[in-house]
């Protein structure tokens, strides 16, 4: 019986059977979107998107890196439209080849950073839904997403239908090049697909231990989100829903620097700390060290991992399971469900409303008029 | 009857299925007849070759990528520049080859030696032997 129930966390029961309808949509797309010409150009990649298509790219960084073999950057738009080195960009032929993510495609800065990229030579791949948005219309190419409509919440099924396309098309890059054989693409993209089945599996449980935990942690004042390498994404990515869900204090930080800063936070028994570590994560050993120590702080804590408590020495926490891939490239698609689930009770509990309801002093935001009404400049 | 035999391919390799259809076509007692061998794939081959030269296999090789170069400019852009230059390969090698068997042995050359011709791989693939009585 699920205790708790809103927008968000139907959004997130939905994930199961969202994963397989949009990768019958994205499977094909991706294989078709650019040429081989195009693919076999490709010197560098830049990913860029404002948001939680920001966490996508910083989700996927890893697997574009890891599986063709191409130095890949995660530029934030703002960066890219205003700061990125005119020098090295429009290199080599059209490269980097920048990937632009927004799936309404009206953010005012990733329009402008891709009219800039464009402008001084580089190939824009735009994922979007919508081809006539600002994104699309300034697009070489568009990836376009299909993405069922559903009761409004904070993303959560668009930012698994990003993190999708992106693994998809990393996939699909080493493919062409020849990184590995099309069977082991095949064996990429099923651990892909298999996740909305292993998430359905492990739901049930994990909604009940996620709102247990919400009920212990409705009152804290501050929460604080851990995570390295494409951990670290879904971290970034919880201190987002958190924000955008409830209105309180969040922070996100990696694994190694909260040794250097995070772990000086007082009233240390009142901040809600969660923690991403999958077991394949090659930052492992250092997340059991920080379990350790945040134990030591007497921290409430929480565990998402596709682990359990013997992966982390048996010290105390709440350990919620995600899905277990054979492939830790492909994680980020699915381990983000628990903090969803977490800000949706959170909010549901305090009887917050999402976005403070872009009402009062946070009218100016309404219709997303604070991401889209914004100066162009492009220099 | 029909036998089929399956190999675990590295990319654009060659195997040597000479003997397992020497042994297929013994163990069939067919004394007088045909023997076909064929695979299922659209990406690698069947041919005949010379044993006796290891460099033959070379020159063959590189005169496939000659004539059918991996490019990117293929119509066929579903699976890989590999997949459809496969393809092409496949095509123009053939599928298949088909032998006599007298006196209950497969009649080859001295220098002819049966090929499996992989054109993409790495792949699980298969190829049949069958033979047919007069």
């Amino acid at each position: 019986m699920i205790k708790y129930s809103n927008p968000m966390s139907r959004q997130v029961e939905s994930l199961p059977e969202l994963i397989e309808q949009q990768y019958k949509d994205l499977e094909p797309k991706t294989r078709t979107v650019l040429t081989f010409q195009e693919i076999y150009n490709i010197q560098r990649i830049v990913l860029t998107g404002c948001g939680d298509s920001y966490a996508a790219a910083m989700a996927t960084k890893h697997a574009f890196e890891m599986l063709t073999g191409i130095p890949t950057e995660v530029v934030s738009a703002i960066e890219l439209s205003r700061f990125y080195c005119k020098k090295h960009l429009g290199v080599d032929c059209r490269n980097p080849l920048v990937i632009a993510i927004s799936n309404s495609g009206t953010g005012a800065r990733v329009s402008e950073a891709v009219q800039r990229a464009r402008k001084y030579g580089c190939f824009i791949l735009g994922i979007t839904g919508c081809e006539e948005s600002p994104l699309g219309v300034n697009s070489d190419k568009i990836l376009q997403l299909d993405i069922p409509t559903f009761e409004g919440a904070p993303g959560t099924r668009s930012y698994l239908v990003s993190v999708m396309s992106l693994l998809l098309l990393a996939i699909r890059f080493g493919e062409v090049r020849h990184q590995y054989s099309m069977t082991q693409a095949e064996r990429y993209r099923d651990d892909i697909k298999m996740q909305g089945k292993a998430l359905k599996k492990l739901l049930p449980k994990m909604e009940e231990t996620v709102a247990n935990t919400a009920e212990q942690w409705k009152d804290f004042p501050c929460y604080d989100f851990i995570g390295a390498g494409f951990d670290y994404a879904t971290a970034w990515f919880g201190q987002a829903k958190i924000l955008e869900a409830t209105g309180k204090f969040v922070m996100h930080i990696n694994t190694e620097e909260w040794f250097h800063l995070n772990f000086f936070a007082r009233e240390a028994k009142k901040l809600g700390t969660v923690v991403i570590a999958n077991t394949t994560n090659p930052a492992h050993s250092r997340s059991k060290e920080l379990v350790k120590y945040a134990n030591v702080l007497h921290r409430p804590l929480l565990v998402i991992t596709d682990g359990d408590a013997s992966d982390f020495d048996e010290e105390e926490a709440t350990y919620i399971k995600v899905p277990k891939t054979n492939y830790s490239i492909t994680m980020p698609l699915t381990q983000f469900a628990p903090v969803c689930l977490l800000a949706s009770y959170l909010s549901e509990i305090l009887g917050e409303t999402y976005g403070r309801g872009c009402e009062g002093d946070w009218e100016f935001s309404k219709n997303g008029a604070g991401v889209t009404n914004s100066e162009i400049i492009v220099d | 009857m029909v036998k089929q035999f399956n190999i675990k391919t590295k990319y654009n390799d060659i195997y040597d299925i000479t003997e397992c259809v020497k042994k297929t076509v013994e163990e069939s007692g067919i004394k007088e007849g045909i023997c076909m061998v064929y695979n299922p794939h659209s990406t690698a081959g069947i041919t005949v070759f010379s044993p006796w030269d290891p460099d033959g296999f070379k020159d063959l090789d590189e005169e496939i990528r000659r004539l059918i170069p991996t490019k990117v400019d293929f119509h066929h852009q579903h699976d890989t520049p590999q997949d459809a230059a496969g393809h092409i390969k496949s095509a123009l090698m053939g599928i298949s080859s088909s032998f006599i068997v007298t006196e209950g042995k497969l009649l080859l050359g001295g220098s002819q030696g049966i090929y499996f011709l992989e054109f993409d791989g790495p792949r699980n693939r298969e190829y049949y032997v069958k033979i047919q009585a007069d």
